[in-house]
């Protein structure tokens, strides 16, 4: 046990830096969202206006979760509390994968597997000692965070907790995963797409969860309870608190640790479930060209996040009617929509479709960036170096991994868009066009390129940089644009997110100009790069 | 100036530093057309620094780098329009096989040679059709190797590139180096294996600290240092530290050993001559020595 807890501290020296923001960052969010929820719906009227509001409209429920009352620790509950459990999730996912089978296949495992005097799931140990340490400290320092905004301890402790538990499942989930996949891409790539898959399963059971008769409260239909943070979810610490969901998680989490523990215990270093596939002999058509090369390294990830948001589509599709259904069945629902949103039920689909459009453009800036911050992982492991001995310049490869990246946004957008005109058409229920949905989807695209040319530059500019600029960039985007009202912002610092300017059609019309801005701005900075990526040094 | 005479490398007071680091410090380096240059230094000393200054990766701080009579800094594309660069230490894609990463490479400079690549891939007995993920560090050498090797090109740049290798591999490895060599290509082989450099190199520069303490072709070199005597037999072994010529003698029993200067061989060995000697060992120059006193030099213990 003690060279478990050793071992434990040696990967807690390695994210020394890393850890401590995740945890801060997830905290400050929960911070920052209660401060703002005081000021801005100090008195419960504003806060009743505004969980009716959400508890008629499907895709509020979708987003961000269930309304549970009008209490300020409730309100803040429901408007956080989904996307913190997200980012525990990815926080835990990663922090395993990293210590697992990333160390694995690089190697480094052999060095330590091979020196210290521990049975060989040790390490394993020490990793998911480490990931609930980690979770530990989210859960307090989460709770902090909204002990210092104003709300009640025992609640601020319990939402930490319900936090905590949803990111010490994605630990066990994340290490059963390290043991399955054959390298750490592929194990980040299905661990986070767990995680992803949790919060969808819980959308799409809130989504279709029924609403009381008061409009205050929701009750989640049967899909959320497949989902972790569903289970979270119904802890409901600052209104009924309830232990027994985040003990579940616990349980779950042991039982899947156990098996990821025995499966270590009982194979080869390097071995995995699924094991490695032999290779092509001789390249294909394209690879031979810095394009090809840029495609060939970026054709799995795009297939995931294509999959990603050809479900988001297919969740408008789905549960368009359902959702409609849900609106015309219950009368002060009705009548409440009918007030709020002239014209009926179509409309309030309509909402519903901009919303998963839009999540769909947040995949595609993320997966742009996450295409262009491979040129960095080219530079900095030695690749590039083999590369640019080639008479090829430094543009060139640059302008090939835009090439790709800009083009991943414009598929992943029109996969979204394809799907849910599809799902929609197919339903009959949505009161554009179902064809329309496509243009709607690609809207965004002119925002995921402004991210993903930033990215861009700051990787020709400071490449050490790049990485933690580049995801800052999108997290500060998303937050200035999902939470920027609620904050209270001044509306300049609220427009810098470039998700600001991306049309929400089809509810909203067509903003030629602010899509021929952002593409102009894009179109800028990919200039930019592309000249200052031949005035540096490569570099380590 | 003629072409034929004007060298294919020639850097002149490089410096680049790396923050307050000097990785160079004024190296000057020659390679002239058609030979294969020996570039010899311990860990740390440039060698790989240079030649990614040579290659246009990073810019020097002062002086001066030219190959093919070109900046490398200022027009990288048309400095590797014929040239092949194999990094010391390589890295691949974990997901391409061993045979796409070699067409990937020989096809960014034009496409590879077929029948080359062939028999490349047949010497140094790769499996092409696995994935990188799975090479040890000599595969990832052997990959880089061949996709040099398998377009033929004016100039080659090898940073240490046999390390990882076996000793079987390490001869077909020498046998493209002459095969190129043959075919008129110039050849600048970044080394601490110091045998390599001996068996392979025309000439060679040898680099501490940044800068170059030593170049000329290997005969010029083996003259700087001392032959190495072993003696058994001497019915009175203390008597050689009279003899002139004989640098450090050491007494071990029966045995004795001192080095010689090349010039005073013909009186050492007069010196020596007596009825009872029972054996005699003469170390022929090796670079070991030599490049032992240029290191040991950094380090204030100059013999």
């Amino acid at each position: 046990m003690r060279g478990v807890l050793r071992l434990a501290l040696f990967q807690a020296r390695r994210d020394r830096v890393l850890l401590p923001v995740w945890i801060l960052g997830i905290a400050l969010l929960g911070f920052a969202t209660s401060s703002a929820v005081a000021a801005q719906f100090g008195d419960e009227a504003a806060r009743t206006a505004i969980i009716t509001l959400a508890a008629s409209n499907p895709a509020f429920l979708f987003l961000r979760g269930l309304p549970d009352g009008i209490g300020s620790g409730a309100v803040v509950f429901f408007q956080c509390y989904a996307f913190t459990a997200v980012l525990a999730g990815l926080m835990s996912t990663f922090l395993v994968v990293r210590h697992t089978r990333t160390d694995e296949e690089l190697g480094r495992s052999d060095l330590l597997d091979g020196t210290i005097p521990l049975p060989r799931a040790a390490s394993l140990a020490g990793t998911l000692l480490l990931g609930g340490g980690a979770n530990l400290a989210l859960a307090l320092f989460v709770a902090i965070g909204f002990i210092a905004a104003g709300l009640p301890v025992p609640g601020a402790l319990g939402a930490g907790a319900a936090v905590g538990a949803v990111g010490v499942f994605f630990v066990a989930a994340a290490a059963a995963v390290a043991q399955a996949m054959p390298s750490g891409r592929s194990a980040n790539a299905a661990a986070s797409g767990l995680v992803g898959a949790a919060y969808l399963v819980r959308g799409i059971g809130d989504a279709l969860g029924t609403p009381e008769a008061d409009l205050l409260h929701v009750t989640s239909a049967w899909p959320a309870i497949l989902s972790p943070i569903g289970w979270g979810q119904r802890s409901r610490p600052f209104t009924e608190p309830d232990l027994l969901p985040l003990l579940a998680l616990f349980a779950a989490a042991f039982v899947v640790a156990a098996v990821a523990v025995l499966i270590r215990q009982r194979r080869d270093l390097g071995a995995s479930l699924l094991p490695p596939r032999e290779g092509r002999e001789r390249a294909g058509v394209g690879g031979t060209s810095l394009v090809g090369l840029a495609w060939r390294l970026q054709r799995s990830t795009l297939t995931g996040w294509c999959l990603g948001a050809a479900a988001l589509g297919a969740v408008a599709g789905m549960l368009g009617p359902l959702v409609a259904e849900t609106v015309s069945g219950v009368a002060p629902l009705k009548e409440l929509i009918s007030r709020l949103v002239p014209g009926g039920r179509a409309e309030l689909i309509d909402v519903f479709t901009a919303a998963l459009l839009g999540m769909a453009g947040l995949f595609a800036a993320a997966a742009g960036i996450q295409a262009v911050l491979r040129l960095r992982a080219e530079e900095a492991e030695g690749r590039a170096e083999l590369l640019l001995g080639a008479p090829m310049s430094r543009s060139r490869w640059l302008g090939a991994n835009l090439f790709i990246a800009a083009s991943s946004a414009v598929m992943i957008s029109g996969t979204a868009g394809v799907s849910a005109s599809v799902g929609l058409g197919v339903s009959g229920v949505t009161s554009v066009p179902a064809g329309s949905l496509v243009p709607a989807a690609l809207a965004h695209v002119p925002a995921a390129l402004v991210f993903l040319t930033a990215t861009s530059l700051v990787f020709a500019t400071a490449p050490r940089l790049s990485i933690p600029l580049g995801w800052g960039m999108l997290v500060t985007g998303l937050i200035l644009g999902e939470f920027g009202e609620l904050f209270g912002l001044p509306l300049w610092v609220q427009d810098l997110s470039p998700f600001r300017h991306s049309p929400a059609m089809p509810v909203e019309p067509f903003d030629p100009a602010g899509a021929a801005a952002l593409t102009l701005v894009g179109a800028v900075l990919a200039t930019l790069a592309g000249y200052a990526i031949s005035r540096r040094d490569l570099t380590a | 100036m003629d072409a034929a005479l004007q060298p294919v490398i020639e850097t002149t007071g490089l410096v680049k530093d790396f923050g307050r680091t000097r990785a160079l410090d004024g190296l000057e380096l020659r390679v002239a057309d058609g030979e294969v240059h020996g570039f010899l230094g311990p860990n740390g000393s440039g060698k790989s620094t240079t030649l990614r200054v040579l290659l246009g990766l990073i810019q020097p701080t002062a002086g001066n780098a030219r190959v093919f009579g070109l900046d490398p800094w200022i027009d990288p594309v048309r400095t590797h329009r014929d040239l092949a660069y194999v990094p010391g230490d390589v890295s691949l894609w974990p997901n391409l096989s061993g045979g796409e990463a070699i067409d990937l490479l020989a096809g960014l400079r034009g496409g590879a040679d077929e029948g080359l690549r062939r028999d490349l891939i047949e010497e140094f007995e790769l499996e092409p059709r696995r994935k990188a993920r799975t090479y040890s560090k000599g595969n990832r050498q052997k990959v880089a190797l061949i996709a040099a090797f398998a377009r033929p090109a004016r100039l080659y740049l090898l940073d240490e590139p046999s390390a990882g290798l076996d000793p079987v591999m390490d001869a077909v490895f020498r046998r493209q180096i002459h095969r190129v060599s043959r075919d008129g290509a110039t050849v600048l082989l970044s080394s601490h294996i110091l045998s390599e450099v001996e068996q392979l190199c025309d000439r060679v520069t040898i680099i501490r600290s940044g800068a170059a303490v030593e170049t000329g072709t290997m005969a010029e070199l083996r003259h700087l240092k001392r032959t190495h005597f072993r003696i058994t037999g001497l019915a009175e072994p203390a008597r050689l530290a009279e003899l002139p010529g004989a640098h450090g003698l050491r007494l071990d029993g029966p045995a004795a050993e001192f080095d010689a200067e090349a010039g005073d061989l013909g009186a050492v060995l007069a010196g020596i001559a007596e009825p009872g000697l029972s054996g005699l060992t003469v170390a022929p120059p090796s670079l070991e020595a030599l490049f032992l006193r240029h290191y040991s030099d950094r380090r204030g213990q100059a013999q």
